[in-house]
């Protein structure tokens, strides 16, 4: 791992130097997380199909949160975007996940669901990093280190000559 | 390795981190040494009477991580209707950018 010699405490380094274990370990926490997620979606879609009427719901009584009244109004007002939104893009988002194919923008999505669970649930009665805060950093971390280049579709979409003319859709690909 | 970040990248990351770590730690920190609860949870009896209330409002400890988020989402945006820098098309192969 090559580091900054002149500031010790510097944050540049290279994680392909690390070998093949980082790639590894990046693929396979990209797939343990998506398959979390789709595991998720794809048993609220085969029980409740795109009517997932819980979702709304459980956004209703998000009283009281950091997020104000923005839950509450999305369950009161997007109900009709919820109720199937929330088993289709959570199996959307872990199918992309495993499949390393428009990773970060799948990532996003994920960070999403997990800030609205981690606020939602409240489970802080062993303090406020939990499962639910793991979950949205696994997302992060996905998010940050591009982790679809790893034994993912990103890596070949990544070297077509659409992304090499416009070198921006890394920002979701990765 | 050239450095290709730039004023507003450090200050994205040195808000966020600090919003991340006042949030989560150092608030943490404070409620441990004010004594129980330790957790941002009201403690009961078990007839369920609130006995203690945490020192610091989770709303407030949790609104700071969202506001962590926010800025990483508005640097994310900010990246997207920027230039990039002239080398950072070249670096797809690093894990990182």
């Amino acid at each position: 791992m090559a580091t900054n010699t002149a500031n010790p405490l510097a944050t540049d380094f290279e994680l392909d130097l690390d070998g093949p274990l980082t790639s590894y370990w990046l693929a396979l926490l990209r797939v343990i997380t998506g398959w979390w997620f789709f595991h998720s979606g794809v048993t609220k879609l085969v029980e409740d199909g795109l009517a997932y009427s819980y979702g709304p719901m459980y956004m209703q009584e998000m009283t009281g949160t950091a997020l104000g009244p923005i839950p509450v109004w999305m369950g009161n007002n997007l109900a009709w975007l919820i109720a199937p939104g929330v088993p289709l893009f959570e199996t959307l988002i872990g199918l992309a996940l495993m499949a390393g194919l428009l990773t970060r923008l799948a990532s996003i999505g994920g960070v999403t669901f997990m800030t609205l669970f981690w606020i939602g649930n409240a489970e802080f009665g062993h303090g406020l990093v939990n499962s639910d805060l793991m979950g949205l950093l696994l997302f992060m971390t996905v998010l940050v280190l591009g982790a679809g280049r790893y034994y993912g579709l990103d890596a070949i979409v990544e070297q077509t000559k659409l992304v090499q003319r416009h070198p921006k859709l890394r920002y979701i690909l990765g | 390795m050239t450095d290709t970040t730039t004023i507003v990248d450090r200050i994205a990351m040195g808000l966020s981190g600090a919003l991340f770590v006042l949030g989560i730690v150092v608030m943490g920190v404070l409620e441990l040494l004010a004594g129980k609860p330790y957790s941002p949870a009201a403690l009961t009896n078990d007839a369920g009477e609130v006995i203690a209330t945490p020192l610091i409002d989770p709303t407030l400890r949790t609104g700071l991580v969202i506001a962590a988020l926010v800025v990483l989402a508005v640097w994310g945006a900010y990246k997207l209707v920027t230039p990039m820098a002239a080398d950072a098309a070249d670096r797809a192969e690093t894990p990182a950018d």
